[in-house]
């Protein structure tokens, strides 16, 4: 899509809040090598709602 | 119905779409998985066109996470935003006409358990609030007299919201939509309080703000289903195209709307349910 959620790597902790809130399937995956959360840009839709449930900041939303 | 139907014929591997051997690889049929394992298994929905924000859609994913027995799980969902959704979702399901949901569950029902004797088919009607309460109440209702072990999930969206906005029954008192400028004139239809009187043995209203305990009542609701009696769960999903906010507002809104009152989580579970419930869910934790 136009615009797409992103992670910052340094700040997530790998609570999954994301995941749970987050409209759209197979979007956020949890990894769990590193214990935290990646993107799948190509069909994040860009709606937010990662976003407001982040209590660490972690994501943000972009144009790509 | 069962997981071998997912599995690929060996040679064919390659020209599966990748999404669906990974469905195959690493799907939830045959293993333990809910919602708090989301994102470490591929889902049951593929990329679905639903608007972007849409609590519909995370009500939809966190429903199909919930499924106890997805590969024995038949899905009747009806004309709304949720149909556009079934599409890509990998459990069987019917498309019925609308407002026919609950009557075509009930025949599926019936024929499934004279088909397979010794097996579980759980059979669940996943449609919105104008298939459920305007349109279809007739034989939701009928389905509920007739006490069909079926789970009946309604996806409370409160608007007719994919023909452009109309008011249904349950839009609250006064709400201005696209096509109802005026206002909506009565107040929300108490879905949950006619089910108990018609004979539901588990009720509940709950929204996907909180997911754990959404999954936990899904799941009551299609265990309870499937010995004792009807089962009806509410998701409130407000949507956000109709509703005119942003579409990262969707769960503070619900969060607003808790805090004044508007939408209660409530759940109601009938003596014999209980006590089914827990002979089921003690056997769990002895486990």
């Amino acid at each position: 899509m136009y615009v797409a959620a992103k992670v910052e790597v340094e700040k997530c902790t790998g609570c999954k809040l994301c995941i749970l809130s987050c409209p759209e399937p197979n979007v956020l995956r949890y990894l769990p090598e590193t214990k935290q959360v990646a993107v799948n840009q190509q069909r994040c839709k860009g709606c937010g709602l990662c976003v407001t449930v982040c209590s660490k900041d972690a994501l943000t939303v972009s144009s790509i | 119905m069962s997981e071998s139907l997912f599995r690929i014929s060996p040679g064919f591997e390659e020209v599966m779409p990748v999404e669906y051997r990974e469905l195959v690889t690493n799907g939830p049929c045959g293993r333990e998985v809910g919602v708090s394992d989301l994102g470490t298994f591929k889902e049951l929905i593929e990329e679905h066109p639903l608007c972007a924000g849409c609590n519909m859609g995370l009500a939809l994913r966190l429903i199909l996470a919930s499924l106890p027995k997805p590969e024995d799980t038949v899905i009747v969902g009806s004309t709304g935003c949720s149909s556009l959704a079934f599409t890509q979702v990998a459990v069987h399901n019917i498309h019925s006409l609308f407002g026919n949901q609950n009557a075509v569950a009930s025949g599926l029902k019936r024929a499934l358990r004279l088909r397979f004797p010794d097996k579980v088919k759980d059979v669940v009607v996943i449609a919105g609030d104008g298939a459920t309460v305007d349109i279809g109440l007739d034989m939701v209702m009928q389905s509920w007299f007739r006490r069909e072990r079926i789970t009946t999930i309604m996806l409370d969206n409160e608007v007719y919201a994919n023909t452009g906005g109309q008011e249904s029954g349950m839009s609250p008192q006064g709400t201005v939509l696209n096509m109802a400028p005026l206002g909506k004139r009565f107040p929300k239809v108490a879905l949950p309080e006619i089910a108990r009187e018609a004979g539901c043995a588990y009720v509940a209203t709950i929204s996907p703000a909180q997911p754990k305990r959404l999954e936990r009542m899904v799941r009551r609701a299609i265990l309870t289903a499937r010995e004792v009696g009807p089962t009806y769960v509410q998701i409130f999903c407000p949507c956000p195209t109709n509703f005119k906010f942003r579409p990262n507002e969707g769960l503070q809104k619900i969060k607003q709307r808790q805090k004044e009152g508007t939408f209660q989580v409530r759940e109601y579970v009938s003596p014999e349910a209980q006590a089914f419930l827990a002979e089921l869910e003690g056997a769990d934790h002895e486990k």
